[in-house]
């Protein structure tokens, strides 16, 4: 009983405890544009659902037109942050809004910087 | 193998020579026959061929009953290695071999028939029991005694609480009822519940779970600290990484985390949630399209299927009075 108890523990212990091998925890966001975004995009996680049964409504030939302009005023009256249109894709590291390439969501400064120093696996200075 | 190949081929032939030539010393050509028709495979191979082909449980449960029929009747030393012959022919054999004996044929081929039962019946029991029973049994019986000093690193699902670094014992301050001295006690371990009913298990469960005082818990926090030792070379890291969840678990499976255990037709056949709606009309229309698309959809669950239909249900609801109107 007494082991049952102790291994129910240590399971919560475990989850509780970060491994012990040394690594880096990123507590902060880089800016406040960076936690701006990542608000929005939580929003638009959110309400995606909803805006895309409501655009059905909209984009619609079959339904009554009424009906569509009810579907509009109601889009309309969601919170602005919930449209995904809003998401930029900034860069992970710096939160440079210009310049980032989708594959890796580094700037050109940053990817540039690891590439130079042979930490992107697979990438490697063109020439030809 | 050679061999079951050339019996299989050579009892076809003379299964059909022995039926015709009825007259001649059938016993004897009988029991020329039961001689050639050895089927020598393991029992494991059978085993793992039962697994792969279930389909053909029964035919074979037959035919090992009438290969055994065949080799206790033969009452040589061979092998005790069951056969396993794919050949339908000795169902035949089994009986005309009952009806070749001297004695009283029907007897015969009841007592045949009763052994095969029985041995379907050991086999069923062996193939779903199998060897997992055995290690259950096994798992208490250990055979080493290892030091002190090897066994604190192995932190098994069973913790034992035995030993400190220096190497003294620590026993546990909880209730004493538990004797985990020696690891050959009577009550440690995994109850096998041969004798008694497993009815005292669930209060146990029910105890340990409401007291995990802050002593236990600050307990296992050293445990665990001394226990994880640093991965000492690539592979143990990735295994720490594949316990974390950074790592995918290889081969790689498209389908963690989704259990979607819905058969094809709740995907497809989905007019069964329209009947909320009106017969007729542009909604009726309107929503008909929606399913037909929902059918066609292979990433969303059953269950998320669903709840877009009853969404637009509810929304139709409420803008009902604005569709009267119209």
């Amino acid at each position: 009983m007494a082991a049952a108890a102790l291994c129910w523990a240590l399971r919560a212990a475990r989850q509780v405890l970060p491994s012990p091998c040394p690594r880096q925890v990123r507590s902060y966001y880089v800016d406040w544009r960076m936690l701006r975004d990542v608000k929005r995009r939580k929003m638009a996680y959110e309400y995606a659902d909803e805006r895309l049964r409501i655009n059905a409504i909209r984009k619609n030939s079959i339904l009554p037109s009424e009906l569509q302009e009810v579907a509009d005023k109601e889009i309309a009256a969601l919170p602005r942050d919930s449209c995904p249109v809003r998401i930029r894709n900034r860069c992970v590291l710096t939160s440079r809004p210009r310049g980032v390439k989708r594959r890796w969501r580094l700037s050109r400064i940053v990817f540039r910087h690891f590439a130079d120093h042979a930490q992107m696996s697979g990438v490697q200075r063109a020439m030809w | 193998k050679d061999k079951s190949a050339a019996s299989k081929d050579s009892t076809p032939e003379e299964a059909s020579k022995r039926q015709e030539d009825g007259a001649e010393t059938p016993k004897q050509q009988l029991l020329d026959i039961i001689g050639n028709m050895k089927v020598e495979v393991t029992y494991r191979k059978k085993l793992q061929q039962l697994k792969a082909s279930e389909s053909k449980k029964q035919a074979l449960n037959k035919l090992e009953g009438a290969d055994s029929e065949g080799s206790v009747l033969q009452g040589t030393a061979e092998d005790t290695q069951r056969g396993k012959p794919l050949n339908p022919e000795l169902v035949k054999a089994a009986s005309a071999v009952a009806s070749s004996l001297p004695r009283n044929k029907k007897q015969t081929e009841s007592e045949l028939l009763a052994q095969l039962r029985r041995h379907e019946e050991t086999t069923d029991k062996q193939k779903k029991g199998g060897t997992i029973n055995i290690r259950n049994i096994i798992s208490e019986m250990t055979v080493k005694r290892q030091t002190p000093a090897q066994r604190s690193p192995r932190v098994s699902g069973r913790i034992s609480l035995h030993l400190d670094e220096d190497g003294q014992r620590i026993r546990p301050e909880r209730s004493s009822s538990q004797s985990i001295d020696s690891r050959r006690s009577l009550k440690v371990g995994k109850r096998l519940n041969i004798f008694t009913k497993a009815s005292t298990e669930p209060e146990h469960a029910l105890k340990t779970e409401s007291s995990p005082t802050i002593w236990d818990l600050e307990f296992a926090k050293e445990v665990a600290a001394v226990t994880a030792q640093p991965p000492r070379n690539g592979f143990e890291e990735m295994i720490q990484w594949t316990k974390e969840g950074i790592l995918w678990e290889f081969p790689i499976d498209n389908e963690v985390g989704m259990e979607d255990d819905a058969e094809f037709h709740e995907h497809i056949f989905l007019e069964k949630h329209l009947e909320g709606f009106p017969k007729e009309g542009p909604i009726r229309h309107f929503m008909e399209l929606v399913i037909c698309g929902l059918s066609k959809n292979p990433y969303l669950s059953v269950k998320q299927k669903v709840e877009h239909i009853e969404w637009f249900q509810k929304y139709f609801e409420e803008k009902k009075e604005l569709l009267q109107e119209i």
